[in-house]
């Protein structure tokens, strides 16, 4: 019999699927990277990026999480780390990690809002 | 002016910079191959060293998305900005108070303009004749006088620690080396306005040296309408 946590947490993981689709089918995304401690969905534009994406992912978090703790800035909201051509946003909800990565021109604002 | 000019101007800078935006928390500025050149007042090392870790192993694994710009992060308690300007990264850390605008205009305004002021401090919009030298003609002749200029050591010696300011504006920022290993060609000028790029050795007749002479291969010297005992503008071509 499943708890009321794995039921509530199971039941959050698919609501934040069910967004990050519909993000994912707009203008510019690229691909985005949902994990928990028991699971994780990958869904990239270029299937070959996968370990590096991955490993960016998570390093932008515990380098997030190393920077607002040296600074004591509190725990981490967003990340959201810009190159020439692209942009990553990484963000922690509840039990979930989340990165999106995206094209410059596309308002990670707007879909920092809309993921919280 | 050299590296620590440059690391106490924007010392001074950044404090007074945190002193005009009261929300701003920590300011420090490091170098593309990871050396801090310079942290406001309140800032210590160990703080500035930690940051600086963490980016660099973030930045190793960004390449897969190209050269990091910037970074943004925000936490419950205040936020982070890190930004790309020229060879530099600018770190800001600042309260959830801080508008946006002020950030922008510091990392892009502000510290921009205090780096150019810098550079123009060193390089005052005149031409560049601290690297020029005026040279007594001796001519070359003979079989084996070949196509190159021969200048005294000393003076080629002194070219490869005297090159561009705008080099070592950047080599004192950067911290990478910008003097020259050595001098392969000089541009002459006569006075009469004839000039010439040419290569460039080593005087060989010691009796030459120490002598602000240069040798002049005859028919180059023929074709820049010199002769011997003639003064010549000489500089250095990197």
């Amino acid at each position: 019999m499943k708890s009321i946590k794995t039921e509530e947490q199971e039941s959050e993981t698919e609501i934040l699927q069910e967004k990050l689709q519909t993000i994912k089918e707009q203008e510019g995304i690229i691909g985005y990277i949902l994990r928990n401690s028991k699971s994780a969905s990958i869904d990239l534009k270029d299937p070959t990026k996968i370990i590096e994406y991955a490993v960016l992912s998570s390093t932008a978090l515990d380098t997030g999480d190393d920077m607002t703790e040296t600074l004591q800035l509190g725990e981490v909201d967003t990340i959201v780390l810009e190159t020439e051509e692209t942009k990553l946003l990484s963000m922690k909800t509840n039990d979930h990690s989340l990165s999106i990565f995206m094209e410059k021109t596309v308002d990670h604002n707007k879909l920092s809002k809309s993921l919280k | 002016m050299n590296r620590d000019s440059y690391a106490i101007a924007l010392k001074t800078a950044l404090t007074e910079i945190q002193k005009a935006y009261p929300d701003l928390n920590h300011s420090f500025i490091f170098t593309q191959n990871e050396n801090i050149i310079s942290g406001e007042q309140e800032t210590d090392e160990n703080t500035m060293n930690t940051v600086l870790d963490s980016f660099e192993n973030l930045k190793e694994k960004a390449e897969t998305i190209g050269e990091i710009k910037d970074i943004h992060i925000t936490g419950k308690k205040g936020n982070v900005t890190l930004s790309k300007i020229n060879d530099m990264y600018l770190v800001l850390s600042t309260t959830k108070n801080m508008n946006n605008t002020h950030i922008y205009a510091i990392t892009h305004v502000i510290i921009p303009t205090i780096l150019k002021t810098m550079e123009t401090i060193e390089s005052p919009h005149l031409p560049d004749t601290s690297t020029q030298k005026k040279l007594v003609v001796d001519t070359l002749t003979g079989f084996f006088a070949g196509d190159a200029v021969q200048i005294d050591t000393e003076i080629l010696d002194d070219w490869t620690q005297n090159n561009d300011p705008r080099a070592r504006v950047k080599a004192a920022i950067t911290g990478e080396p910008a003097i020259p290993e050595e001098i392969n060609q000089v541009h002459i000028e006569t006075f009469s306005g004839n000039t010439t790029v040419c290569k460039v050795k080593e005087v060989d007749d010691q009796n030459v040296k120490g002598k602000n002479m240069i040798k002049i291969p005859e028919k180059l010297a023929k074709s820049l309408e010199i002769t011997k005992g003639d003064m010549v503008m000489v500089k250095p071509i990197d």
